[in-house]
């Protein structure tokens, strides 16, 4: 340090704080004047407080976790009993199922009843919306290879997701119900009454052609029916919603804007052929023509 | 420092200090900026805390205020001044501003420190009010000509009434602070 007297030392003293205001004037204006370099340094210190940052924030969730885990421990006795009356509620219903797959057995027993075959499945992941043709179709890794055949059935953990409409080898486009070339037979569970489902690109396909005598009712189950021998009966689909009167919809049971897994199902429809009846005229199957849709494109007159 | 100058001349008449009263006394020195710089970090951090950034300017202004009125040793003219550039580059004011005002509160301080000594807390606190509300007109009228167009006075406003009702806490606790320091001082 250099010797100097205290007067020269008091003066210097002084003289560091205007010295310091002139010089923060002078940093604002060279901040203002080229502000690429203020906004470098400002990364700068941004960078190496990052950690500290991310320390603190890190703290503040792990102490908001805590209070929020010691506001639920308060509930717990409430939530406790709760359950356990949900739980007698339920060992109730148990009970009640169990005794009636009882009944169920015996009465199929009774009746000699002809089991019916256990579907075969694959699930695949899907993974795309995938382009193609449709607006609303996904893309399944499972092709050919697994078993899958056009026309299978496609379904999510809780109703029907779709239908697979083309398939390669180690993957199958299947066509979601809400795609605008889906239409399918369906049943209204409560009245039995048919009634076609068709899907418009939004999340609720309408129900067209349902009789006029039984109107579907607001909640009303929707499953699938057996007309036209594409679906097996009574898959579930969802529940009948009106967004405008006159005008029911289906509230599918599935998220189909966030599937990931499908189960593709061989319920073997199209192998069921009628025994031949003598004497009758053999129809044609009606599902058949269904199976080439360019013939419906051709005239009436090229086909014969 | 000390094996730079020689044995035999000595300027002051102290005994030479050893290693750990010298960390004692610096870390005296040093402790309210290092307060002002965990509070500035804390509280740039993304914080959940509605008006963080007013509450941010109130406690920094008042930290300042308090120690160079009572403590000045512990707060030299260049502690405010890399605060205040601290601030800017960690907070969104134009580079140099916070400088520039907390260097304004630490010469008015330092300034009327004599006075504001003898003065019964609630004048102190009703002056410390005037500068506190001042620095943030200031800030604000800063703000606008930067910006080139008025802005809402609301949030400049609200620092201000922080500004005021966070003192009484800052003091009690800098004051507590300054007590135990005391006492270990003389035991």
């Amino acid at each position: 340090m250099i010797p100097v007297s205290i007067q020269v030392r008091q003066a210097l003293g002084k003289l560091v704080l205007p010295v310091l205001l002139l010089l923060s004037v002078g940093i604002i204006i060279a901040g203002q004047a080229d502000r690429r370099l203020a906004d470098t340094a400002r990364m700068y210190v941004a960078d190496a407080l990052a950690p500290l940052w991310g320390l603190i924030a890190h703290t503040q969730t792990d102490v908001s976790h805590l209070v929020q885990g010691v506001k639920d421990a308060r509930h717990l006795a409430e939530e406790n009993a709760k359950l356990q009356t949900e739980n007698a509620k339920l060992r109730r219903w148990y009970d009640v199922a169990v005794s009636l797959a009882r009944e169920n057995d015996n009465l199929k027993t009774e009746l000699h009843w002809v089991p019916e075959p256990t579907p075969a499945f694959v699930t695949g992941r899907v993974v795309a919306d995938s382009g193609g043709m449709y607006a609303r179709a996904v893309l399944l890794v499972a092709g050919t290879t697994s078993g899958v055949h056009v026309g299978n059935v496609a379904l999510a953990t809780n109703g029907l997701a779709g239908r697979v409409t083309e398939v390669g080898p180690h993957a199958a486009r299947v066509l979601l119900i809400t795609d605008i070339a889906s239409r399918l037979p369906i049943e209204l569970e409560s009245s039995h009454a048919t009634a076609i489902m068709a899907g418009d690109n939004s999340p609720m396909p309408r129900l067209m052609y349902y009789p006029q005598d039984s109107r579907p009712i607001e909640g009303e189950r929707v499953v699938t029916s057996d007309q036209a021998s594409a679906f097996p009966m009574g898959l579930p689909i969802g529940t009948v919603h009106y967004l405008h009167p006159g005008q029911p919809v289906v509230q599918p049971f599935v998220q189909l804007d966030k599937l990931t897994m499908l189960r593709v199902f061989d319920f073997g429809q199209s192998e069921i052929e009628p025994p031949d009846a003598p004497g009758h005229v053999p129809l044609t199957r009606p599902h058949r023509p269904l199976a080439l849709p360019f013939k419906t494109l051709l005239g009436q007159g090229q086909e014969g | 420092m000390s094996d730079s100058t020689p044995p035999s001349w000595d300027p002051d008449l102290e005994p030479r200090l050893t290693l750990g009263q010298k960390l004692d006394r610096t870390a005296r020195h040093l402790l309210p900026s290092a307060f002002i710089v965990l509070v500035i970090i804390f509280f740039s951090a993304p914080l959940a805390i509605p008006g963080s950034a007013e509450l941010l300017s109130a406690i920094v202004i008042g930290s300042v205020f308090f120690w160079s009125v009572w403590r000045p040793t512990g707060m030299p003219a260049l502690a405010p001044f890399l605060l205040g550039l601290f601030m800017d580059l960690v907070g969104f004011t134009p580079l140099g501003v916070s400088s520039f005002i907390l260097l304004l509160v630490y010469g008015i301080s330092t300034y009327a420190r004599f006075g504001l000594m003898r003065m019964n807390f609630l004048v102190v606190w009703f002056l410390y009010g005037l500068i506190g509300g001042a620095a943030s007109l200031l800030q604000w009228a800063l703000a606008c000509l930067f910006r080139l167009h008025g802005l809402d006075p609301a949030p400049a406003f609200f620092e201000a009434l922080l500004c005021i009702g966070v003192y009484p806490l800052l003091s009690a606790t800098f004051s507590w602070f300054l007590h135990i320091l005391d006492e270990k001082e003389s035991a």
